[in-house]
């Protein structure tokens, strides 16, 4: 196919300006990208609140899904930071829950296509021949789906949880990372050192799982910086439209569904912090891909 | 020839395997199709007689079989939930879907392809002060982050903030739909635009045009970064070569730099994106159609899946499918024509 | 270009649409006789035969049939429309109808006595939607041109099965012989008000008026009425409150307070036939846990917050608007400390129970979350389980032992008779069909059944049979009985005639009105 590499990532909006070369270490970049920073920075709080959602909010059990109806609908106020939803619930505390959700859609994700990627990807482009036209077509077929749709479809099928997003989003993402393996594999294949583990007889399992794919994992970790974020956007949209995780999970997409018919009466909080926490994460996350491929690729090194 | 065979060939074999998907997809769903079909409160018999009807009684393999054989000669067969052909609800739906993409398409790549090649200008600004290369240099920074931002905001969201801004708030903007309930022309094409500037009514264009514009400019924002980056990379890919510093010592000025030389040679491997874009806002069109109440395809298909009404998800995205690998096919097929460092095959 | 300039230009942008916003906004307005519904749910089967849901809203101003229901505060339960009389023998079992003088079909052809008996018939052909309703009619004869006969195999209402909402619309000879598709291409021919001049599937149905409908027209009707589909309740809060749209219900509960102190617009809160309650699982869940579930429901606490006071607490499963309810019942009252002891005494705590509702209905979700918040307190784990209606059905028809705890559903009934709610959800079964707590007492059987036989020729007699029935349906904690669903509208005010009638819930009759 042609175009379809470069493409295939720009589909998700990841593939960032190729830049001229500018010389400099990588220390030198990041002191010359504060925005590289700042995401990290947007990464960090993410992370935390996640891990350590119940011990930031007095709140947890709302968090959790406890409905708490007297204090229903209120707006941000002292007692709650960023208001209530209409069950009563503390929009912080329900934001925090969901980061939970989000690192786990994010990373659940990227780890389920990065192992069937690379595996596929790994497996196609030692073995050639037969064995990689079949695994290839499969892999164009599944490219070939239109973004969103495979998911969708999926979610649909499975019914929603948690673990159905992980899986539906998942399904239609491994072929980019097998693609992008099988090309490093290609080359590597064909590299003096593996020729001659290949003569000195070490089993092929081996050779691929301890010297091959190790070597083919640099663009693979690159892109999937840059994919946990589009991880959460992808769940925020299936949950947007009913198909997320079971209520009363806190969730983001689910947050700007159900306070959506709130906002136009001037209850802005549900939808709006929820959506912030999207966008907010989502531009860490593209930020920081872009910093880590400029500061591994010398060739497109450029400023933020 | 050999080259667009196999690519032809490819696209077939995908457009089957998303039929196939989808088919074993909706046979997994907990569902059952049968009593969607016959109603709600629906005896034990009258649901077990559609079942005959429908077939559904057979063998999956020969559902399967007879699903291809109706697709082959055209028949995308009824829906369970409303009992109409899907065919027909294609044609209704489809232009409205179109019409929010090729616009939004559109507009992205008015936007989002100047902003690109002055964000490649402003990095590899060459001339001026120190200063002024660094105020440059933050001009395209800015120009990204913008890029960057606009492919990590939900669409969902930024529509419900357009819808509060200019529907609610300023009251500028209809908060949905594609016209006002009180205005009505011929649907010669489906598409509005066209069929209102038919009607020969200027009210009738106005109209139509302010309920465009929310949707499309929701839906033009993450093609338009997606534009910017990749016309930003593409450009200074060529920007970095011999010819064009040749051209610059031999003291051919700037603009004709940048858009003469540079541009064009960026916007040939950029045309993918074109297709990118026009193939993802009609994919992702159900998330904006959601929220502006527009009856397109992607309504359709999520109205589909909310009540798992299989033969629908499936038409819908074999419908989608097509449009996304013909658009892809196409677009490919155009870049050997204009760029000549693709090669065939 | 800088962002400065970016946004100047998007200034610009929203200054342009200011500037030409007005030329064109107000189109709607007054109109004269232009009616616009804002429906939020689809028209998805025009076929008077088969149509079981949000259709009758197009079709009653379409069709009519033999007899209307009347609503609450009249003397009789039903009133004639296309029947002018009607008599039933000493049993029930035989019921003769006498047609209205001068009717005419929108195709021309004229009402007759046959052509009630052949539309009745391709409903019982179909066999779709509501058919069952007409299952007791052995046969049906035209006894002369405007006589009808049913002759029925057992005792049954007929006058109320007439005034159904599905399934008794009367149509012409012409339309009698088409199929499905000729009525969903947006053809039709009934004796109603309003025929249909334009359908489009998941937009709008646009009606006019029929010249010679036998009630005759004057000045100030609605001479065009249009229903636009918009499925999002904000869009349509939005709608009626530009005054794009005349009519509209289902919007969040919240917002019908606003509503109310809004120039131009009414609030009708009216009761409904609907309710809403969850069927406890006689195979899986031990009595006491289904007592404990029962004083664990926040009834008050769903009337007041979620409904924002709109609703009413269910008193039994037969609601308020239906003739033969109860509002005398003894009603177990929310009491956590009561059903924490006997989750204790059961030895139950830490019980996983799953809560099956319809995916996306807030109502239903919402309702399973607070729920699942006192629940919690007493040592029960509520396990949110969403799934289309259809998928939850197979399951809970399956195998009850496997099956959800809780089946949560709304309920109407076809045509308007306690009996509709009692016999389909508590009545013996031998498989699952909708007693989907799979409930079963033989003493609830026999009233109820007794309480149909004479609701045809006594219904006082027959009410307190089924408020009996209704008791021990309590007393055996079958369900919980969470709430009378409100039927709350919103109408231009401007408007004049709307009558919500609970029978035909959120239908206008667009010939009532004159603006």
């Amino acid at each position: 196919m042609g175009g379809p590499v470069a493409s295939s990532s720009a589909r998700r909006g990841l593939l960032p300006g190729l830049a001229t070369p500018t010389p400099g270490s990588a220390v030198w970049y990041y002191r010359r990208s504060p925005l590289g920073l700042l995401a990290a920075g947007v990464i960090a709080v993410f992370v935390v609140a996640a891990v350590a959602a119940p011990w930031l909010t007095p709140f947890a059990d709302q968090g959790r899904g406890d409905a708490e109806l007297p204090s229903r609908l209120m707006a941000p106020n002292a007692v709650n930071w960023l208001g209530t939803d209409d069950l009563g619930r503390d929009i912080l505390a329900r934001l925090l829950f969901g980061a939970r959700t989000a690192l786990i859609v994010a990373v659940g994700v990227v780890a389920a296509a990065v192992i069937i990627g690379v595996l596929v990807g790994a497996i196609a482009g030692y073995f050639g021949g037969w064995v990689d036209e079949i695994l290839m077509r499969i892999t164009d077929t599944f490219l070939a789906f239109p973004p969103l749709l495979l998911a969708v479809v999926v979610a649909a099928a499975l019914g929603p949880s948690l673990r159905n997003t992980i899986v539906a989003i998942a399904v239609s993402w491994w072929p980019w990372y097998a693609r992008q393996v099988r090309a490093q594999v290609l080359s590597l294949r064909e590299r003096p050192f593996v020729q001659a583990l290949q003569v000195v007889g070490v089993p092929t399992r081996q050779i691929i799982t301890r010297h091959v794919i190790p070597n083919a994992m640099t663009p693979v970790w690159v892109q999937s910086t840059a994919d946990l974020g589009a991880a959460v956007l992808t769940a925020a949209g299936l949950s947007f439209v009913g198909l997320g995780p079971r209520p009363p999970t806190a969730d983001w997409g689910v947050m700007i569904a159900d306070g959506r018919q709130f906002v136009l009466s001037g209850q802005w909080w549900i939808a709006g912090f929820a959506g912030l926490a999207i966008t907010l994460v989502a531009l860490a996350f593209n930020l920081m891909g872009d910093v880590i491929r400029d500061v591994t690729d010398p060739k497109t090194r450029g400023n933020l | 020839m050999r080259y667009l065979l196999r690519r032809l060939v490819t696209s077939l074999v995908v457009v089957l395997g998303v039929v196939t998907i989808t088919f074993i997809t909706s046979r997994l769903v907990p569902s059952d199709p049968a009593s969607l079909y016959a109603g709600p409160r629906a005896r034990p018999e009258q649901v077990e007689r559609v079942r005959q009807e429908l077939n559904l009684d057979a063998p999956v393999v020969n559902q399967y079989a007879s699903y291809l054989t109706d697709l082959a000669t055209g028949d995308l067969g009824v829906s369970f939930a409303t009992r109409r052909s899907i065919a027909a609800d294609l044609v209704q739906f489809l232009p409205a879907t179109l019409e929010l993409a090729l616009l939004a398409t559109g507009l992205s790549m008015l936007i989002g392809i100047p902003l690109g090649v002055i964000a490649a200008g402003r990095r590899g600004a060459r001339t001026g002060s120190k200063a002024s290369k660094a105020r440059r240099q933050r001009s395209d920074a800015g120009i990204r982050l913008f890029a960057v931002t606009s492919v990590s905001v939900p669409v969902f969201w930024t529509a419900l903030l357009f819808q509060m801004i200019f529907a609610g708030e300023l009251d500028l903007l209809p908060l949905s739909g594609r016209t006002s309930s009180s205005v009505s022309f011929r649907e010669w094409t489906g598409f509005f635009l066209i069929d209102s500037v038919l009607s020969g009514s200027p009210s009738n264009v106005w109209d139509v045009i302010k309920h465009l514009m929310l949707p499309v400019a929701v839906m033009a924002a993450y093609p338009l970064g997606l534009t910017i980056r990749l016309i930003r990379g593409s450009m200074l890919e060529v920007l970095g070569e011999p010819f064009i510093e040749a051209a610059r010592l031999a003291g051919i000025d700037e603009r004709t730099v940048m858009y003469r030389l540079a541009l064009k040679n960026a916007l040939a491997p950029a045309l993918t994106i074109l297709g990118l874009t026009f193939a993802y806002s009609v994919s992702s069109a159900f998330l904006v159609e959601a929220v502006f109440n527009w009856p397109g395809i992607g309504r359709y298909l999520t109205d589909a899946i909310v009540r798992i009404d299989f033969p629908v998800i499936t038409a819908a995205a074999l419908v989608i499918t097509v449009i996304y690998v013909v658009v892809n096919l196409g677009l490919d097929l155009l870049q050997v024509r204009l760029d000549p460092r693709v090669e065939l095959d | 270009m800088g962002f400065r300039r970016l946004l100047a230009v998007a200034m610009g942008l929203s200054l342009l649409a200011t500037a030409c916003g007005d030329s064109g906004s107000d189109e709607a307005g007054s109109g004269g006789g232009r009616f616009v519904y804002a429906n939020p749910f689809p028209i998805s089967d025009l076929d008077p035969s088969s149509a079981f849901s949000s259709e009758n809203v197009v079709l009653q101003n379409v069709y009519e049939t033999l007899t209307t229901y009347n609503p609450p505060g009249a003397s009789d339960l039903v009133s004639g429309a296309l029947a002018e009389s009607w008599e039933a023998n000493d049993d029930a079992t035989v019921w003769t109808f006498n047609l209205r003088e001068g009717v005419t079909f929108h195709d021309g052809a004229a009402l007759t006595a046959q052509a009630v008996v052949d539309s009745l018939q391709r409903t019982i052909d179909l066999d779709l939607g509501a058919a069952f309703i007409l299952l007791p009619i052995d046969s049906m004869e035209a006894v002369d041109d405007l006589t009808v006969q049913f002759n029925l195999a057992y005792p049954a209402p007929m006058d109320l099965v007439m005034s159904s909402n599905y399934g008794v619309y009367i149509m012409s000879p012409e339309a009698v012989s088409q199929d499905d598709a000729w009525f969903n291409e947006g053809n039709e021919a009934g004796t109603g008000p309003y025929t249909i001049s334009s359908f489009t599937p998941g937009e709008s149905t646009v009606l006019t008026q029929y010249e010679d409908y036998w009630g005759g027209w004057t000045d100030g009707q609605i001479a065009e009425a249009e229903i636009q589909l918009v499925e999002d309740p904000v869009l349509a809060e939005q709608l009626v409150r530009g005054g794009d749209a005349d009519f509209t219900y289902n919007l969040p509960f919240d917002s019908y307070d606003a509503l109310s102190s809004e120039d131009g617009l009414t609030v009708v809160r009216a009761q409904s036939m609907t309710n809403l309650f969850g069927l406890l699982n006689h195979e899986r869940l031990s009595p006491e846990v289904r007592e404990a579930m029962v004083l664990s429901f926040p009834y008050d606490d769903v009337v007041e917050s979620l409904y924002g006071g709109e609703s009413s607490r269910a008193q039994g499963i037969v609601p308020q608007a239906v003739w033969g309810s109860s509002d005398s019942l003894t009603l177990p009252e929310t009491d956590l400390a009561r059903a924490a002891e006997l989750i204790s005494a059961a030895g139950a705590e830490g019980t996983e129970v799953t809560y099956s509702f319809d995916a996306g209905t807030t109502e239903q979700q919402q309702i399973g979350e607070v729920w699942k918040t006192n629940l919690a307190d007493i040592g029960i784990d509520l396990v949110l389980d969403p799934l289309t209606f259809d998928a939850r059905w197979e399951i809970a028809q399956a195998d009850p032992a496997n099956a959800q705890d809780v089946f949560t559903m709304f309920w109407f009934p076809t045509f308007v008779t306690p009996y509709d709610f009692l016999f389909s959800l508590f009545h013996s079964e031998d498989a699952p069909f909708f007693n989907l707590g799979y409930y079963s007492n033989p003493e609830f059987d026999t009233l109820i059944d007794d309480g149909d036989a004479v609701s045809g020729l006594s219904p006082d007699e027959a009410a307190d049979l089924f408020t009996k029935a209704q008791q021990i349906l309590i007393e055996d904690n079958a369900a919980v009985f969470m709430l009378d669903v409100p039927n709350t509208e919103v109408i231009s005010s401007d408007v004049e005639g709307h009558v919500a009638n609970p029978a035909y819930a959120n239908v206008v009759r667009f010939y009532n009105l004159t603006r």
